[in-house]
């Protein structure tokens, strides 16, 4: 009976392999056609579809469980073209709350702490908003995601330290020439791993050169990094013109040797040199590493650094679990009296206009009352009002969102004659004034 | 009295400061820097306070004698490298280099053994012009020693591939090369005028004969040192480790010029 239900089905990079999450992503305007559909083909009244590479997951509102579950369920399966049930994690309630908070602070994600996830939920919240699909409880659910998204990124360090090679070759490279800005940057060799690294230095303003085999090659990556290409022929000049070096060829030996550095150093007249080779096999003799003004990093310094990065993160996590579970108590608090108000609400109605009907009855029988004094009748009436209903909507209150509670209300509302109208029911009544979590009625 | 009491309450101060600033360089701790300023702050405050009650009760100049003028040369020294933390936050750390110098000039002025005031015979009127220069010169020199110090630090970090805190907390070590060549930059030509003025006052001393002194002969050694760094990293590009290996050097070296003259006092010049 509970409209105030929150439900999430879904699968992420826990529970299922990437080649069916791949099959199930959906981008860009797309997402907004898919909340459609599920709105549509299930009648249900809020829908937020949130998909990324590493998970999907369909969080529902106001709605009965077992059928949603198995809707979103059919949805999914029907997009897969296979069964999915295996793959997939249903929580409700209160865990469904916390699991949407956790997602967006980044404590669910492969890496944890990486940023992108919160636009991604940004994403998929305005396109859940703009197909008019979200209602209250999720609206409410998802800003309160944010806030405590942004909560756990200042109050943690969970966000921070590097944890990807590239951007931990960025972290060096400022450690070494404080700025970026106008260094030239050299790709030796066109390796996916170089490509990321080359694209993150060039976002932080240096100039890039690739040297490649195939010149084809070159010039292609030199396009889309915004650099110029050169042949391999001029791989000693460009170092030695270069700030920063990264090495990703596929070259079963070394490609820059101390013998090819030896003119190079030279020439380069004691400037410092950041020399990275992410390549593997490695691409550069590590004799070069002990060369004056050559910092020499391979792939696995880089990588040692991400998992040591990776593990403070991991320890800071616990610190933002704490954030979490005190904002799904306070979300829950407001959910609950969410479920409870229209029916307080009918209560007091009731009952004081009941009282209040009594009085006009008898008033015209009483003679000379004054403004003054009716004032003070209408005041008792409230006071009555309170009094008489204090020890029920406390009950309902103390016992609400359990089995107990639910029987409570049943009665409650049988015993005060409550018409069925005022039943609280989808979209949810709670209005958005109350926004605050914290101070959600208890 | 009060005069004793301002110049304990300053090196006390500045101890404060200088275990604060460590203790930020070697453990990032929380709000450190910030601390470690202020302290610094008020041992700035209460230092200037020291040097204008002792001009005014006890009527003695800056020129005076060495005292003074390591006195003045402390409070130098603080006021440049907070200008230049100024402009950049990370060179805060550097504090943790200058504040135990900035110590222990300060406490080398209250060293009382070996020499007194400059006496009336030996007073010259290139006196305040030797003084002033070198201290300025060493203020430079001695900011340029912090920067290669925190340079070889930085350096040994990237290159022993230890990036924790420590490389975290110090500057890049471009912007430590650029600080300590400017600072040398700076530095030599006051040095320069330094020697010179102490070596014409030196000869105008004996009645023009020239007999090269332990000072006079650790003042041209530093004299040299510097001027072979700023030779080799304006005409040969030199940079890096051997520059800032070649400043902690030349730092070094004015460093036994100062202690020479303050425990043989004028006697060393002649």
């Amino acid at each position: 009976m509970s409209s105030n239900d929150l439900l999430v089905v879904g699968m992420s990079h826990r529970t299922s392999p990437v080649a069916l999450r791949e099959r199930l992503a959906v981008e860009g305007k797309a997402l907004e056609a898919s909340v459609r559909e599920i709105h549509d083909s299930a009648l249900l009244p809020e829908v937020l579809l949130l998909s990324t590479c590493n998970r999907v997951e369909v969080y529902v509102g106001g709605e009965d469980r077992e059928r949603t579950a198995s809707a979103v369920a059919q949805w999914l399966e029907g997009r897969a073209g296979e069964r999915v049930s295996d793959y997939l994690y249903v929580h409700h309630g209160e865990e469904a709350v916390r699991h949407a908070f956790r997602v967006a602070a980044s404590l669910d994600s492969m890496v944890v702490g990486e940023p992108q996830i919160l636009g991604q939920v940004k994403e998929a919240y305005f396109a859940s908003k703009s197909t008019g699909s979200l209602g209250t409880l999720l609206d409410r659910c998802f800003s309160t995601a944010f806030a405590v998204a942004k909560k756990v990124r200042s109050e943690t360090t969970i966000a921070e330290g590097s944890v990807s090679v590239s951007s931990i070759a960025g972290d060096l490279a400022k450690k070494i020439f404080g700025n970026l800005d106008g260094r030239r940057v050299l790709l030796v060799g066109a390796g996916e791993m170089g490509e990321a690294a080359g694209k993150h230095l060039r976002k932080a303003g240096a100039s890039l050169f690739v040297v490649n085999r195939s010149p084809e090659k070159a010039e292609a990556l030199a396009r889309e990094l915004d650099g110029q290409a050169r042949g391999l022929e001029a791989l000693s000049t460009e170092l030695a013109q270069a700030d920063v070096a990264i090495a990703s060829t596929s070259s079963p030996r070394f490609v820059i040797t101390p013998e090819l550095m030896k003119p190079v150093i030279k020439a380069r007249r004691h400037r410092p040199l950041f020399l990275i080779d992410i390549a593997v096999p490695r691409d550069v003799d590590p004799r070069v590493g002990e060369m004056d003004n050559v910092f020499l990093y391979d792939v696995d310094d880089l990588e040692q650094v991400a998992q040591e990065n990776l593990d403070a993160r991991r320890r800071e996590a616990d610190a933002a679990e704490r954030i979490v579970t005190l904002e799904v108590a306070a979300f829950e608090r407001w959910r609950r009296s969410g479920v409870l108000k229209p029916t307080i609400v009918a209560l007091r109605q009731k009952v004081r206009g009941t009282l209040a009907a009594e009085l006009e009855r008898t008033l015209p029988r009483l003679s000379g009352v004054t403004e003054r004094e009716r004032r003070s009748l209408d005041k008792m009436i409230d006071a009555m009002t309170n009094k008489l209903l204090h020890r029920t909507i406390s009950e309902l209150k103390a016992h609400a969102d359990t089995p107990e509670g639910e029987a409570l209300l049943r009665h409650a509302r049988l015993l005060y004659e409550l018409e069925e109208g005022s039943e609280p029911s989808a979209p949810n009544p709670v209005v958005r004034k109350n926004l605050s979590p914290a101070k959600g009625e208890s | 009295m009060w005069v004793t009491a301002l110049f304990g309450l300053t090196a006390a101060l500045y101890a404060i400061a200088a275990g604060l600033y460590v203790l930020f360089l070697a453990r990032g701790t929380e709000g450190g820097a910030t601390w470690a300023a202020r302290v610094l702050g008020g041992a700035v405050a209460s230092h200037g306070a020291f040097l204008v009650s002792n001009w005014a009760v006890l009527g003695t100049v800056p020129t005076a004698d060495i005292h003074q003028a390591l006195a003045v040369l402390s409070l130098v020294l603080v006021l440049v490298f907070l200008l230049t933390a100024r402009s950049q936050d990370r060179l805060h750390v550097l504090g943790a280099f200058i504040t135990p110098v900035t110590l222990l000039l300060f406490l080398g002025a209250a060293f009382r053994r070996g020499v007194g005031p400059v006496p009336e015979g030996v007073k010259s009127a290139l006196l305040p012009v030797h003084v002033g220069v070198n201290v300025l010169g060493l203020a430079a020199f001695a900011l340029a020693a912090a920067a290669a110090l925190a340079y070889l630090l930085q350096e040994r970090q990237l290159r022993q591939k230890r990036l924790g805190g420590l490389m975290q907390r110090l500057p890049a070590l471009d912007v430590l090369d650029t600080l300590g060549l400017r600072s040398v930059l700076v530095g030599f030509p006051l040095l320069t005028v330094g020697v010179v003025t102490g070596t014409i006052w030196a000869v105008q001393l004996h009645h023009g004969g020239f007999g090269l002194s332990a000072a006079q002969g650790f003042g041209l050694l530093s004299w040299l040192l510097f001027a072979g760094v700023l030779l080799l990293r304006v005409a040969a590009g030199w940079r890096g480790r051997k520059a800032a290996i070649g400043t902690v050097l030349g730092f070094l070296s004015t460093m036994v010029v100062l202690v020479g003259y303050m425990l043989r006092g004028t006697e060393g010049l002649g």
